[in-house]
Parts: structure tokens; C-alpha cells; sequence
């Protein structure tokens, strides 16, 4: 064989070697995490060891659509993982147990299912044992029926009823507020001289003082986030999904194994007087912290602080009443 | 007519004829190839930030749409890497010149399918497939390792470059349009060529192989299948061939009288009006259809883009040109007067291959640095944002695209129907429909 | 007639169709607003009618994940989520035919995932046909001079 042919020949198989070799190991050296829609598998892995005291690196992709990373409970701006794109996070546990970490930008129908965890293991630094919720506390039934038998004619107004709310008889603490529902408050101001609707004024004022224009904003931004895509911008129950969620409801209670599958509902509406006024924040908090168990309302409690969820009641109580400043 | 022979040009002639500038561009060719297959198959699943996507898709087609084809007839096919593996186990060797003992099987390719039939059903079958194949990583790696393994697979059946000639999906249309390139490979004297022993230039001889194209250079009247390898260049004892600069659409002077060739610009014709209609058209629905491959609504895409190629264009044009005073047979006159669709096709894929060009061209960039979607950086581009470009000469430059694709044809129709001697005017009207209609859709 | 004058004429006719003003109706400028709901591939409405003058308002209400709307040649953009709207005002001043489309990845289809946005009348459009057409009748005298001469030759 000629020397100008030999030559020519290494430089091919070199030049073929290197094209796939190259890109082959770069790639098997380069561990990403990949999210996905929920119905094309959500996060891959979705479990992620991790030691307390160490910094966890993850390298993020998207092979879809635009996604978004956060671990729940946990003090951290989301970040958004873009598709084609790779995000760099590092996350710092000082407690072990199993942390949750989720979807922040909606992807679909079943956005909120596209969830993993993260097992934290190592040597607990703060033993702090866990605060039962209230809604536990107060026992209280989360699927038991709770409208109100009484209902405001129109929007009660929290500014009329600070000028009236001196001097009643409400319990000021926040334990009263989270335990009773604004029904409730009505009721225990019967044997007062107010109208009726100086009553829900008055209990309007009474939910405005127990919140702070910072929770109410912090609320409506955790609500714009993660609910208004069912619940709907204005709180009616209508947002982008709630036709898909009704007709997937149906879809399934069609089927033989309707109750084994997923039983879609129409999302709440928050502006619906009855439903609204007859429950109390913790009865709120409870649902949200456990879910619809089979609706297409996802379990919270994983992933929202507690003060963020006593934030987001706030807010979503302001769908009923009219807030002065 | 008037040519410039290019290779009076020593340097010009000095690098078509040795083999090493060519063995360089084709490992450099394979190479990108070959990393394109890869970052297809292990890349990210996002097409726009995918390397084989948006350097096939993007880049590659640009350049062979836009310049290519346009200014270089077959340039292309003359650096295409995937014949290469094939034809160089065929021949045994990568640079050296030929031993005389044929390797592999060698049978030349039977009778029925030495037509561009083929070409013209694989490239429907990707065209069909075009949404899906145009934004899909995988597929794309899978299409660009199988178009490598089938040229490897025929070259070791048969004789010569078999699958460049009959079935690369891109060949053919690249064929017929090389006909209006302004560059062309011709014999300088028939005379020499008549009185030349042993025909090398075909046949083959210690200098180089004979022609992979199998065509014989002294019967070259038309770029169509003439791959501008070289080759025979090397292998004429009488310096007889000449690269030329010539005058645009030289060719279409004399018009072909084959079915395959003129079912090829109705393809052609018929897909550039569908792809702008559906991929860049308002309407959800469409795109939808194209893309659920396999769903009722995709099969419907599939019956109307088939129908629309193969009844209604040509049904509609056949209607023009009946003439019953004509002598000359309807067949022979549909297949000169189908010539006059050749630059009309061309410039309607050049108006919208520059929309989605434009518009898309600024993911070269991150693409470039981050070609798997590892998180690369390479070369400083990976965050590049998309950006469309030039869009305020877009709609300008589509018109001169497409009114000048329709001079251009009715100049080619006139002189094709003089051939036949029919009234060009039926196919003139013909063209200017068209048009129009693809100026509805683009503008 | 004069075969490199008819040719002038032809160019002559050809620049006016594609530069000679043309009158501008005069319509008051409105408020315009549009709802679109984008949704993977498209977005309904997908062809959006203006004045020249208008004061254009888009509300983009994503009914599945991430979707943005970049308008071309006004070179402006808004991005929403499913259940955040958000909306593009803007002044529709420029007249012509442009193509709105999807700036934010959101799956295959992405970069076909177009509206049209046409502002005034689409002139170019117009003026193009004109082109075209002017074309055709550039080619009637000669062709059938050419047939003419060959018929004469045939027999």
C-alpha cells in the first residue's frame, strides 16, 4: 500500500473514531437531570441522594417545554429550566429526611404531578419535632359538606365594618380567626344591634386585620402561580384547565376502572359565597395540605411553608370580601 | 452560447484534479456527518437546540437551497459525505487509483429502476414525514445513519454510486434543478471523444476511477446526473473536459421528454406551495395533521399532499395544454412543457426556505457552542436568544424570488413550446396561478 | 412596436407597480384588544386584522405550558404561563402582512407555531400580484409573435 493511501486511511478511521468516540464519552460524563411533561414520564431521576452538610449539584435540562425547579419547604427562588438548556443549581440541607422538589412553570394538565424527592441522610443538627397542623389538631372532617345556611347579599366591605367593629365581642386571637369560619363569626354576632349586613362587614374587617397587605401579596403571587390555572384568575373555577379537568373527570368515570383512576372534578369556585363562608382557614389549610385525594387538586403540604399556605388563605378569602387599604 | 472554462485556470484545475483537497473536504464532511448522527441520537431532545437538527435543517439546508443549488448545480453532491464509507469499500481503497479487480458484487442496476422513480418516492416518503423529521432529533439521526448504511448497502450490491443515482431523496430534486445552475461539466471536443480508445473517462483507467455516476462525459448534454466528483477529469488521457461558467438555466434550452424528470417538479412544485401553506401558514389545524403521524387526520394530510402532487397539479396543467390539433403526443408535450416548472420550483423553495431561514438562522449560534445541549460553551455562543433577522427585507425578497421564478419560467416555457410547437401561454397562466398563490400564502 | 421599447414600457410599469404611492385610507385610530388563547401549535385567533394607527392590545391566555408571541418586524414580544395572562400593547405603525410566532420553546412544533398580523392593507401583496401579472401580459404579445413566426415556419 502507498504511504499517501495509509495516511489517508488512519485520518478517516481517526477522523471516524473521534466523531463518535468524542461526543460519546463528553456525553456519558455529563449526568443531567431531565424534566419532562408529567405524561411523558416527568422528572428523570426522580429520586436524588443527597447528605446533610454536603452541596448537592444538579445540572437541569427541559427535553420539552419550559419548566421551572424548587424544593419545596425550603427558603429558595424557583428557577426555570428551559428546553435544550442546561441550569445549574446547588442546594445546601442542613436537616435530613425527604425533601420534595417540583414543576414551577405549568406544563399541562398534570403540571403539578411532575414532582421527585430528594433523600437527605446524615445527622440530624437541630432535633425539632414536627408541629401538628390545625386542621388535625381540630379534627376536623376535610370532605364533610360545610356551605353556609346564611349568605351577604353583596361583597361585605371590611372598610364599613372597622367603623362598626369597636368594642365587639370577637376573640382577637389568631387561633379564634384560623378556627372559625366567617359564617361562624357572623353567627356569634346575633345578639349584637348590627344589620346583617353590618355583621359581614364586620366579619370582613375581622379576616382584613388578621392578615397584613405583605401576606396578601405574597398570597396572590403564590395563588397566580400555582392555582389560578385551575381555580382561574379571578377565583371562579374557570381558569385554563378546568374544562380539561371536567372532561378528563368524565372521561374516566366512563371506564370500567373510573373509581381506580383518577377522578377529575371541576375546580372550587372561591367566589361562591356559600361554599367560602362556611370554612374556616383551617379547614382551607387542611385541603390544601392534603389535597383533593383524587381530584385533580394536588397535596400541597410538601411543598408550601406554613406560612405560605396561611398567606394564600388570606388571599383567596379576599375573592369574597372587599378589602379597604 | 457563451461559457467561461474554469479550468483554464491553473490553480482551478490543479485542485479539481488531485485527490487530496477533495479527501480533505470529505473527512471534514464525514466527520460534521457522523457527529450529526450522534448528536441526534444522544442530544438533546429539543430540535431547535440540537446540532443535527439546526445544522441539517437549518444551516445545511440554507446553503443548498439558497447557494448550492442555485449557483452550483450538484456542488453539493460533489462534498456529500454519505456515499463516501460505501464507495470507498467498494473501491478498496480511499485515494489510491483503481486495481482492476471489481470488489463486492458489482451488478449494474436492473433496467426498471435506472430512473429517478426512486428518488422521487423516497423523497415523498420523508416529505410526508416532514414536520415530524424537520423537529425531531432522533428521527433525524436515525434518517442520516439509514441514507449512510443504504449508500454502504447498495455500493457492496452494485456497481458505482447506485445510491446517489437512484435513491438519495435529495439527489433528484438536486438534479433537476442543477440545470439552471450557471456551472457545468462538459467535454471541450465531441471529436475527441468519438475517436477515444477505451473511453477511461467511463470505464476507468490507472488514473482514476470510472465515472461513480454512470454517465459518459462525452454525452453530457445536461447537469442532471452529472455528481461533479471529478473524476473524469482525472481520468481523461486528452484533457478534454472543462469545468465552464456558463449562462443560467442553460439546460432547460432543450427539454426532457421523461416522465420520472417532469413528476419531479410537480413534486417539487407541489411541495414547496404545501410546506409554506402548513409550516408557516396560520392554521393550527394543518400543523397538527402533519405532525400526529399515524393519526386519521395525518392520513388525511397524506391523501391531500399526494392528491394535490400527483392529480391536481398535473391534472390542472395536463387541462392547459390539451390541444387536439396538436400532432406531437399529450405525454411527450406534459413532460418538454413540465420544464418550464423547473425555475419556478426552484425560486418557490428559495421564497420559503428564506422565511424559515431568517427567522431561525440565529439558533447556529448556541447551537454552535452547545451542540448536544449539555451545557456547553464552546465558542462564547450558547446563550445566544433567538433573534429573527433581516424581516423587514423578507417580504421584498420573496417577491423578487417569486415574480423573477415567474419570468423565469415563462421564459423557459417559450422556449420549451417552440420545441413542441404549442402555445406557451396555457403553461405561462399556469405558472402565474401558482405564483400567486404562493405569494398569497408567503406574503 | 419596437421590441426594446415595449420591454421599457414593461420595466416602466413594473416599478410603478412596486413604488408608486398609493393612497391611504383615512380611518381614525381605535383601541383595539385581542384575546389569544395559544395553545400547542397555534394560537386562535391566528390572524388578527388592524388599522395603521391602531393601538393594538394582545392578551395571551396559555391554555397548556409556556408560550410567548413575538411580532415580526415590531421586533416586541410577551411571554405568559397557563392561568397568568399577559398582554402586549403596542402601536400597529408600520403597514403590511407579519407573522406573529412562539419565542419560547414549547415543544416540536415550535418554530411553526405562526399567526399573521396584518396591519392596513397588505400592499405588498397586492403590488407582488400586480408584478406577476404584469408578467403574463409582458409575455402574450411575444409568445404569440414567437408561435406566429414558427407556425409560418412549420409551413
Amino acid at each position: 500500500m502507498k504511504r499517501s493511501e495509509l495516511i489517508s486511511r488512519i485520518l478517516i478511521i481517526t477522523g471516524i473514531l473521534l466523531a463518535v468516540g468524542a461526543p460519546l464519552f463528553l456525553w456519558a460524563r455529563t449526568p443531567l437531570i431531565h424534566a419532562r411533561m408529567a405524561e411523558d414520564g416527568g422528572w428523570n431521576p426522580d429520586v436524588i441522594q443527597a447528605e446533610v452538610g454536603k452541596p448537592l449539584h444538579l445540572k437541569i435540562t427541559s427535553d420539552d417545554v419550559v419548566h421551572g425547579f424548587a424544593v419545596g419547604q425550603m427558603d429558595m427562588r424557583s428557577v426555570d429550566i428551559l428546553p435544550g438548556k442546561v441550569t445549574e443549581v446547588t442546594l445546601n440541607f442542613d436537616k435530613p429526611g425527604i425533601y420534595a422538589f417540583f414543576c414551577t412553570r405549568w406544563c399541562g394538565l398534570n403540571h403539578w404531578r411532575m414532582r421527585g424527592t430528594i433523600e437527605v441522610s446524615g445527622a440530624s443538627t437541630d432535633p425539632q419535632p414536627a408541629s401538628v397542623p390545625l386542621y388535625v389538631s381540630l379534627n376536623l372532617d376535610l370532605d364533610a359538606p360545610h356551605d353556609a345556611p346564611v349568605v351577604p347579599t353583596g361583597k361585605p366591605s371590611a372598610t364599613s365594618g372597622q367603623l362598626l367593629e369597636a368594642n365587639l365581642p370577637i376573640d382577637q386571637s389568631a387561633d379564634y380567626y384560623r378556627s372559625h369560619s366567617p359564617y361562624e363569626v357572623f353567627e356569634s354576632l346575633q345578639n349584637t344591634s348590627l344589620t346583617e349586613a353590618q355583621r359581614w362587614d364586620t366579619v370582613a374587617y375581622f379576616w382584613q386585620s388578621n392578615t397584613t397587605p405583605e401576606s396578601l401579596a405574597n398570597g396572590k403571587q403564590l395563588y397566580a402561580q400555582n392555582c389560578a390555572a385551575c381555580h382561574g384568575e379571578n377565583g371562579a373555577g374557570d381558569g385554563v384547565f378546568a374544562d380539561d379537568l371536567a372532561e378528563a373527570g368524565e372521561a374516566s368515570m366512563q371506564t370500567m376502572e373510573g373509581a381506580m383512576n383518577m377522578v377529575m372534578q371541576v375546580p372550587v369556585d372561591f367566589t361562591d359565597p356559600r361554599r367560602m363562608l362556611g370554612a374556616s382557614p383551617a379547614l382551607l389549610q387542611g385541603k390544601i395540605l392534603r389535597g383533593g385525594m383524587g381530584t385533580g387538586m394536588p397535596m400541597w403540604g410538601v411543598i408550601f411553608t406554613e406560612k405560605q399556605i396561611w398567606d394564600l388563605i388570606a388571599y383567596i378569602y379576599s375573592f369574597q370580601f372587599e378589602y379597604g387599604n | 452560447m457563451n461559457r467561461i472554462e474554469l479550468t483554464r485556470i491553473p490553480f482551478i484545475k490543479n485542485a479539481l484534479k488531485s485527490r487530496y483537497p477533495q479527501l480533505a473536504v470529505f473527512i471534514v464532511m464525514l466527520i460534521g456527518y457522523i457527529f450529526a448522527i450522534l448528536a441526534g441520537l444522544i442530544g438533546t431532545p429539543v430540535g431547535s437546540h440540537n446540532f443535527s437538527i439546526v445544522f441539517v435543517w437549518i444551516a445545511w439546508w440554507a446553503i443548498l437551497i439558497l447557494v448550492a443549488v442555485p449557483f452550483f448545480g450538484r456542488g453539493w453532491c460533489a462534498v456529500c459525505p454519505i456515499p463516501l464509507p460505501g464507495e470507498w469499500l467498494q473501491r478498496g481503497a480511499a485515494l489510491s487509483p483503481p486495481d482492476k479487480r471489481p470488489k463486492w458484487l458489482n451488478l449494474r442496476v436492473p433496467k426498471m429502476f435506472r430512473n429517478i422513480w426512486l428518488q422521487n418516492i423516497s423523497f415523498l416518503l420523508l416529505a410526508l414525514f416532514s414536520s415530524v423529521l424537520l423537529t425531531t432529533p432522533n428521527i433525524t439521526g436515525i434518517v442520516l445513519a439509514a441514507m449512510l448504511f443504504a449508500a454502504i448497502g447498495l455500493s457492496t450490491v452494485f456497481e458505482r454510486r447506485a445510491f446517489c443515482r437512484y435513491l438519495c431523496p435529495v439527489g433528484g430534486f438536486i438534479g433537476l434543478y442543477s440545470q439552471t445552475a450557471p456551472i457545468e461539466l462538459r467535454i471541450k471536443d465531441k471529436q475527441v471523444c468519438v475517436t477515444c480508445e477505451g473511453k477511461p473517462c467511463y470505464n476507468g483507467s490507472s488514473a482514476g476511477y470510472g465515472c461513480p455516476w454512470d454517465v459518459f462525459p462525452g454525452g453530457l448534454t445536461k447537469n442532471t446526473y452529472c455528481g461533479l466528483c471529478m473524476e473524469c477529469i482525472r481520468t481523461c488521457p486528452h484533457d478534454n473536459i472543462a469545468v465552464n461558467l456558463r449562462p443560467f438555466s442553460a439546460d432547460l434550452a432543450k427539454p426532457s421528454t421523461r416522465m420520472d424528470e417532469a413528476f419531479k417538479a410537480f413534486i417539487m412544485l407541489g411541495s414547496a406551495i404545501i410546506y409554506a401553506g402548513v409550516l408557516l401558514g396560520p392554521w393550527g389545524a394543518f400543523k397538527d395533521a402533519a405532525y400526529n403521524v399515524s393519526s386519521n387526520s395525518w392520513f388525511i394530510y397524506a391523501i391531500v399532499f399526494l392528491a394535490i402532487i400527483f392529480v391536481i397539479l398535473p391534472g390542472l396543467f395536463m387541462l392547459g395544454i390539451l390541444n387536439k390539433k396538436n400532432t406531437l403526443p399529450l405525454k411527450q408535450r406534459f413532460a418538454s412543457l413540465s420544464t418550464a416548472l423547473i425555475p419556478l420550483g426552484l425560486m418557490f423553495w428559495v421564497a420559503f426556505s428564506l422565511s424559515f431561514v431568517l427567522t431561525n438562522a440565529s439558533y447556529i449560534l448556541a447551537a454552535l457552542s452547545d451542540p448536544l445541549g449539555l451545557g456547553w460553551n464552546l465558542f462564547g455562543t450558547a446563550h445566544a436568544a433567538w433573534q429573527p433577522m433581516f424581516t423587514s427585507i423578507l417580504a421584498p425578497a420573496q417577491t423578487l424570488a417569486l415574480v423573477g421564478g415567474l419570468i423565469w419560467s415563462a421564459r423557459t416555457a417559450q422556449k420549451a413550446a417552440g420545441e413542441v410547437k404549442v402555445s406557451p401561454i396555457p403553461v405561462i397562466i399556469y405558472c402565474f396561478i401558482a405564483t400567486s398563490l404562493m405569494l398569497w400564502l408567503l406574503l | 412596436m419596437n421590441p426594446r421599447f415595449s420591454l421599457l414600457l414593461l420595466v416602466m410599469a413594473g416599478l410603478a407597480v412596486a413604488f408608486a404611492p398609493l393612497p391611504v385610507p383615512a380611518i381614525a385610530p381605535q383601541e383595539r384588544t385581542f384575546e389569544i388563547d395559544a395553545h400547542q401549535f397555534a394560537y386562535s385567533p391566528s390572524e388578527l386584522k388592524v388599522n395603521t394607527g391602531d393601538t393594538v392590545t394582545i392578551q395571551l391566555v396559555n391554555t397548556d405550558v409556556v408560550h410567548g408571541l413575538y411580532v415580526d418586524d415590531y421586533d416586541i414580544s410577551v411571554e405568559a404561563d397557563p392561568g397568568q395572562s399577559a398582554t402586549l400593547t403596542f402601536v400597529a405603525d408600520k403597514p403590511g402582512s407579519f407573522r406573529f410566532r412562539c419565542n419560547i420553546t414549547c415543544g416540536a412544533m415550535h418554530p411553526f407555531m405562526i399567526g399573521k398580523l396584518i396591519v392596513g392593507r397588505n400592499d405588498w401583496l397586492y403590488r407582488s400580484i400586480g408584478l406577476a401579472s404584469l408578467t403574463v401580459i409582458g409575455f402574450f404579445p411575444l409568445s404569440s409573435f414567437i408561435l406566429k413566426k414558427e407556425e409560418r415556419n412549420v409551413a
